[in-house]
C-alpha cells in the first residue's frame, strides 16, 4: 500500500517537471478532483496542444477537449490508466454486443448467438446493407454506449450519454465564463469514482429497468397520473411514466448505491469479450451475505480504491467476489467483525449474514436462486409490437443522422405482480419476464409487405429484493408463476386443468397459446430463450412443484419436520402411515 | 322545474307512437333506473361530497357557476363525462324516441319480435368498465397510443367498437352458447329489466357434489366468473386553459367527442377548450380529462353484499379530482379525501364472464388480496366498501380453517 502511493506521488513529480504554460491564461480553472493536480499535472498531458507555446493559436493546435472519449483516452488518460481501457474497450458497455448479437438471434438472423463487435461492426456497414435487427438496433438502441456522442442529445428531452471515461466518471459538469475578450474561467468538469447513481440511470432505465426498478419505479401504462397542477406527473423522459412500487430493501434499508455492489471489474470489464451483460457482471448475493475474506495486499488495487474513495478505511481483510476473485474493498472483516462501508460517505453498516436455516439449506430449494424468492416485482411487458417503415426516415444513433428506415413500438399490456419463475442463464431457479415478444409488420410506401414473430422471455434479477420472501403457495400453486400465465389452475381427480384468460387468437395475435404463457401445463415450452441453459419448467418439474403443494395447503412452513426429508416424509404418507393420509387419502 | 319540463318535452313529443300500445311500459319505464340513472348519479354526487343527494336524470341540477370544492364540479362531470350514456342521448339514441334506445321500431303484433332489444343495443351503452362487453370476453385497452395494437393482418390498427381497443379474455360461457342479454335479464308481468337475475331460475338441477353446505351463502358468480375487470384510482381533471401538449399520446379516453377534439387541439393549440353537455346538448366551456392508476382483470378479493352473499369486489368511485380555471389557477388540486375519507371505494360485482368450471378454491381460500401481508400496493386495497361489507373475522377464519383444509386436501389427493 504504501509503495503504491509513493509510486502515486513520483508520478506525480516527474509530470510536475513537465508543466506547461497553460495556466498563464486559464489560471481561474478549478480542479478536477485530488489526484489530477494541475501544478503537478499541467494540462497538456491530458488534453494535448503545444503546451510551450506563447500564443493561443500555437498552444491550442491538435487540442483535444475530452480526452476521455475512447478514442484518445489511451494517448492521454492511458499514461497511467491504459489496463482499464483495455478493458474497456472490450467491454459490454462500450461496444453493446450483447444487444445486438441477442436482438439478431431473436429476430431469426442468426441460428445461435454470434459474438459480433457490437456497434464497432455497424459503424461501417452502409444503411441499405443492414439487416432488420441491425437497423433496429441502430434506431432504438444504439443510444446507451458510454462513447456516444453527448452533443447529439440536445435538444431531445433524454438525458446526455456518452462521453467515455466521463460517462460514468463526470459527477460535476465542466462550464465556460468569460473573464476577459480572451481568457476564459474555467469550471473543470469533477471526475470521480464515487459514481452517483444518476449516472447509471442514464441508460439502466430500459429494457429490464433494473434502474428504474431498484428505486421502486415500475415503468406504467403511460397514464403520468396522479394529476399535479393540472398537469401529468412521475414521468422518466419524453413519453414514458412511472408509479412507485417497493424498492429494494438495499435501497430502503441502507441507501445502498449500484456502486455499493458492482465492482470496477464488473463494471469496466475483466478484458474478456462476454456474451452477455450477466457474465460481465462480477457480484452475486453470496459475495456479501456468505462472503470470503482474503488479506488486501494480495490486492493492490483494493488499497488504491480505498485510497481514491478516501471515505473507506484501509483494512487486512476484504471480501472478494466468488466468480472473478475481484476485491469488495467496502467489506471488510475486523476482528472477526464484519463491516460494510458505504462507498458514497463511508458509513458503516452492519451486514446480515444468510442463514442457515432449513429454507436456505434445504436439499429441496438447492436450485433456486436467492432471487426466484426475494424479489417482490417483475416488470413485465407483453407484445412488443414493432412496426417498420421502410420508406421512412429515423436518427441513427451510430451514424449520427437520420437514415433509411422508421421503427415504431406498440404493445399489449404490462404487469408487476407474481413474477414468473423459469431456469435461468446459471441452470438456477429464477424471476422471468418477456423479454421480448416480437410482433414485426413491415410497411413499404404504406403497404403492409411482410410481417414475422418471435416471442421470447429472459430471466435476470429484478433488483427489487425484499427480506422477506414469496409465500409456498405463491409458487407452488401460481399459474404465474409457473409461467402459464393468468388463469384458473386447479386439480380435480388427480388431474391438473389450466384455463387461461387470454385469447391470443381472438385478440389477432399470430400465435396459439396465451401472450403470458411461457409453458403449457404440460411443460411444453412456447416462448424461446436467448440463452442456451435458460427455459420454461418442463413436465417433470412442474408436476414436482404441483404435487409439493398437496402437502403445502397444510404443511406451509418451512421448518414443518415433514421437510426435513420430504421423500421420506411422503412415503410414509402414501404408505398411510402418517396421521394425515389416513384423513385424507381415500 | 323549469329544466325537468325541458327533459319531458322530447318524451311527449316523440313517444307518442309507442305510447299508444304501450301506456303501462311506458309508465314502468319512468321509473326504471334506465330512465331516471338516479343510482349512478346519487352514488357519484355523494361520492364527491354531497350529502343526501336525492335526483335523478330528469331533476339533475345544471351545473353551479361558482366552483371551489369537488361537490361543485360533480354534475358539470356528470353531464359532461357519465351521463353521454342515457335513452335520449344524441349519441346513442340520435331518434330521441327514449325507447328506440332500446328497442327497433315494429308496426303491429305480429312483427313485436322485432322490438326485442337486440345485444348491440344494449352495449351501446354497457360496454366499457363494467357490466356489458366483458359479456364477449372484452377488456378496454390502456389509453395510451402505444396500445393500440395489435396490427392487423392488413396491416392496419384494430377496430374499436365503441371507441375503446380490447383485449380478448375468455368470454362468458352463455355467449358461447348463443345467448344474448335479454335471454336472462326478461321483462315480464312480475319482473323489470334491472332486477338481478337468480342463475337458479334456469340451472336448478345444480349437483350436489360442488355445491356442499358451508357454500350456500355465496353468490353464484363469485366461483364460476373467469375475470373481472378492475381499474385503480380514477384521475379526473377539468381544464379550462389550452393546456393540450400533454395529451398527445392519451388522446383515445374512451370518449368520442375528446378523441376528435384533442386531434384538432393538438393541430391548432388557440382552439377554445370545450366539451358537450350531454343534456343541454350545448357546448360548455372546459374539457374533462381522464386518466387511471392502473387496470388489472386477474385481481380480485370477496366480500358480503347488502344480502349477505358473498361476491366479488372491485375498485370504484376511486377519484382523484383536480380544476383548472381559464386563468391557470388551481381551484382544487388532486383532491382523493372528501370529508376526510378517501375516495377509494369497492363494490360488489357479477361479473358477466361466467364459465362452466369453477375456479379454483385456492384462487379464494389463498386469495393474496386478503390474505398476503406482504402484499404490494396493499394501500389500494383498503378502501371503503359500498353496497357491502368487508368479510367478517369469523368468514376470515374459514378461509384458511383446518376443515378447509382437509376438504381441499382429499381433493387435491384424489385418484383418478
Amino acid at each position: 500500500m504504501k509503495f503504491l502511493l509513493l509510486f502515486f506521488y513520483f508520478t506525480l513529480f516527474l509530470y510536475g517537471q513537465n508543466i506547461d504554460n497553460c495556466l498563464n491564461c486559464h489560471q481561474n480553472t478549478t480542479a478536477i478532483d485530488n489526484y489530477h493536480p494541475y501544478k503537478e499535472f499541467g494540462c497538456a498531458s491530458c488534453h494535448g496542444g503545444e503546451p510551450k507555446a506563447t500564443s493561443k493559436e500555437e498552444a491550442h493546435k491538435n487540442i483535444v477537449l475530452n480526452p476521455s472519449r475512447l478514442e484518445h483516452a489511451s494517448m492521454f488518460c492511458g499514461k497511467c490508466h491504459q489496463d482499464i481501457i483495455n478493458r474497456v474497450d472490450k467491454s459490454i458497455m462500450n461496444n453493446m454486443h450483447g444487444v445486438l448479437d441477442v436482438l439478431k438471434y431473436q429476430f431469426g438472423e442468426t441460428k445461435t448467438i454470434e459474438k459480433s463487435t457490437g456497434i464497432e461492426y455497424l459503424k461501417n456497414k452502409p444503411t441499405q446493407e443492414q439487416s432488420l435487427a441491425e437497423d433496429h438496433f441502430s434506431k432504438l438502441c444504439a443510444a446507451c454506449h458510454i462513447n456516444q456522442k453527448e452533443e447529439i442529445f440536445k435538444n431531445t428531452g433524454f438525458t446526455a450519454r456518452g462521453g467515455g471515461c466521463v460517462d460514468c466518471h463526470r459527477v460535476e459538469d465542466g462550464q465556460k465564463i468569460a473573464i476577459k475578450d480572451d481568457i476564459l474561467k474555467l469550471k473543470h468538469p469533477k471526475l470521480s469514482t464515487k459514481i452517483p447513481n444518476s449516472n447509471c440511470l442514464k441508460c439502466h432505465n430500459r429494457s429490464n429497468r433494473i434502474g428504474l426498478s431498484y428505486f421502486g419505479k415500475f415503468e406504467s401504462e403511460g397514464y403520468g397520473t396522479p394529476y399535479k397542477d393540472g398537469n401529468l406527473t412521475h414521468q422518466i423522459d419524453t413519453n414514458r411514466y412511472y408509479y412507485e412500487l417497493p424498492a429494494d430493501i438495499h435501497h430502503t434499508s441502507t441507501k445502498m448505491d449500484c456502486i455499493d455492489c458492482h465492482t470496477e471489474a464488473g463494471v469496466m470489464g475483466d478484458g474478456k469479450h462476454h456474451a452477455h451483460m450477466e457474465d460481465a457482471v462480477d457480484i452475486t448475493c453470496k459475495d456479501c451475505h456468505d462472503p470470503q475474506f482474503k488479506p488486501s495486499n494480495q490486492f493492490g488495487l483494493a488499497g488504491l480504491l480505498s485510497t481514491l474513495n478516501g471515505d473507506i478505511p484501509y483494512s487486512k481483510e476484504i471480501a472478494v467476489t466468488k466468480k472473478k476473485n475481484s476485491p469488495i474493498y467496502n467489506l471488510q472483516k475486523e476482528d472477526e467483525k464484519i463491516e460494510f462501508y458505504r462507498k458514497s460517505d463511508g458509513k458503516k453498516f452492519d451486514l446480515t449474514k444468510m442463514s442457515d436455516a432449513p429454507y436456505h439449506s434445504s436439499k429441496n430449494h438447492e436450485r433456486l436462486d436467492c432471487t426466484a424468492c426475494h424479489s417482490s416485482w417483475i416488470p413485465s411487458c407483453y407484445g412488443c409490437h414493432e412496426v417498420y417503415f421502410k420508406d421512412g426516415k429515423q436518427y441513427d444513433w451510430i451514424k449520427h443522422k437520420p437514415t433509411k428506415g422508421k421503427w415504431m413500438e406498440l404493445r399489449s399490456y404490462l404487469r408487476y405482480e407474481s413474477p414468473a419463475l423459469a431456469i435461468g442463464y446459471n441452470k438456477k431457479i429464477m424471476p422471468t419476464a418477456p423479454g421480448c415478444q416480437v410482433i414485426a409488420t413491415i410497411y413499404d410506401k404504406d403497404v403492409k409487405v411482410d410481417e414475422f414473430h418471435a416471442f421470447a422471455f429472459a430471466a435476470w434479477d429484478p433488483h427489487t429484493t425484499q427480506k422477506e420472501s414469496r409465500t409456498c403457495i405463491d409458487c407452488h400453486f401460481n399459474p404465474q408463476t409457473l409461467g402459464l400465465g393468468a388463469g384458473i389452475l386447479d386439480i380435480k381427480d388427480n388431474n391438473v386443468t389450466f384455463n387461461p384468460h387470454y385469447q391470443s387468437k381472438e385478440d389477432g395475435l399470430p400465435i396459439n397459446y396465451p401472450i403470458d404463457a411461457l409453458i403449457s401445463k404440460e411443460g411444453k415450452q412456447f416462448q424461446s430463450f436467448s440463452r442456451k441453459d435458460a427455459r420454461g419448467f418442463n413436465k417433470k418439474e412442474v408436476n414436482k412443484i404441483i404435487e409439493a403443494y398437496k402437502c403445502i395447503i397444510c404443511h406451509n412452513k418451512w421448518d414443518d419436520t415433514i421437510y426435513k426429508d420430504f421423500q421420506k416424509s411422503k412415503k410414509l404418507f402414501y404408505d398411510k402411515k402418517t396421521s394425515c393420509s389416513k384423513e385424507v387419502l381415500k | 322545474m323549469k329544466l325537468t319540463i325541458l327533459f319531458l318535452l322530447p318524451l311527449v313529443l316523440y313517444s307518442n307512437e309507442c305510447i299508444t300500445c304501450h301506456p303501462k311500459k311506458m309508465e314502468q319505464c319512468k321509473n326504471s333506473n334506465h330512465f331516471t340513472m338516479k343510482n349512478e348519479i346519487n352514488i357519484t354526487r355523494s361520492a364527491w361530497g354531497i350529502k343526501d343527494s336525492n335526483v335523478t336524470l330528469q331533476t339533475l341540477p345544471m351545473p353551479k357557476d361558482t366552483i371551489d370544492k369537488p361537490a361543485d364540479l360533480v354534475d358539470d362531470f356528470l353531464r359532461r363525462k357519465c351521463l353521454q350514456c342515457h335513452l335520449t342521448s344524441k349519441e346513442i339514441n340520435p331518434t330521441q324516441n327514449l325507447c328506440l334506445a332500446c328497442h327497433s321500431p315494429h308496426v303491429n303484433k305480429q312483427d313485436s319480435f322485432k322490438a326485442k332489444p337486440a345485444q348491440e343495443k344494449c352495449l351501446k351503452c354497457h360496454n366499457n368498465n363494467y357490466i356489458g362487453t366483458d359479456y364477449l370476453g372484452l377488456f378496454p385497452h390502456d389509453y395510451d397510443k402505444a396500445y393500440r395494437s395489435p396490427l392487423t393482418k392488413e396491416g392496419n390498427y384494430p377496430k374499436r367498437p365503441y371507441g375503446i381497443d380490447f383485449h380478448h379474455l375468455t368470454p362468458d360461457i352463455h355467449h358461447q352458447k348463443g345467448l344474448n342479454c335479454i335471454d336472462c335479464h326478461k321483462n315480464g308481468n312480475d319482473k323489470k329489466w334491472e332486477d338481478k337475475v337468480d342463475c337458479k331460475s334456469c340451472h336448478s338441477d345444480i349437483s350436489k357434489q360442488n355445491h356442499q353446505e358451508y357454500h350456500t351463502n355465496i353468490s353464484c358468480n363469485t366461483c364460476h366468473s373467469a375475470w373481472n375487470i378492475s381499474n385503480y384510482e380514477l384521475n379526473v381533471l377539468r381544464d379550462d386553459t389550452k393546456n393540450y401538449k400533454q395529451w398527445k399520446r392519451l388522446t383515445v379516453q374512451e370518449d368520442k367527442y375528446l378523441e376528435k377534439f384533442l386531434k384538432k387541439a393538438l393541430k391548432n393549440p388557440e382552439l377554445k377548450p370545450q366539451m358537450p353537455d350531454y343534456l343541454s346538448n350545448k357546448l360548455e366551456d372546459g374539457v374533462w380529462y381522464s386518466g387511471w392508476r392502473f387496470k388489472r382483470w386477474e385481481n380480485f378479493f370477496l366480500i358480503n353484499d347488502e344480502n349477505g352473499k358473498i361476491k366479488i369486489a372491485i375498485p370504484r368511485y376511486q377519484y382523484r379530482i383536480s380544476f383548472k380555471n381559464e386563468k391557470g389557477e388551481m381551484i382544487f388540486d388532486d383532491v382523493s379525501q372528501i370529508d376526510g375519507k378517501k375516495l377509494e371505494a369497492f363494490i360488489p360485482t357479477s361479473p358477466h364472464t361466467v364459465i362452466k368450471k369453477a375456479k379454483s378454491c385456492e384462487m379464494c381460500h389463498e386469495n393474496k388480496i386478503i390474505l398476503d401481508s406482504n402484499l404490494i400496493n396493499k394501500d389500494l386495497f383498503q378502501g371503503a366498501i359500498l353496497n357491502g361489507s368487508p368479510l367478517l373475522p369469523k368468514q376470515l377464519e374459514k378461509l384458511n380453517s383446518p376443515y378447509y383444509k382437509q376438504q381441499r386436501a382429499k381433493i387435491l389427493f384424489s385418484p383418478k
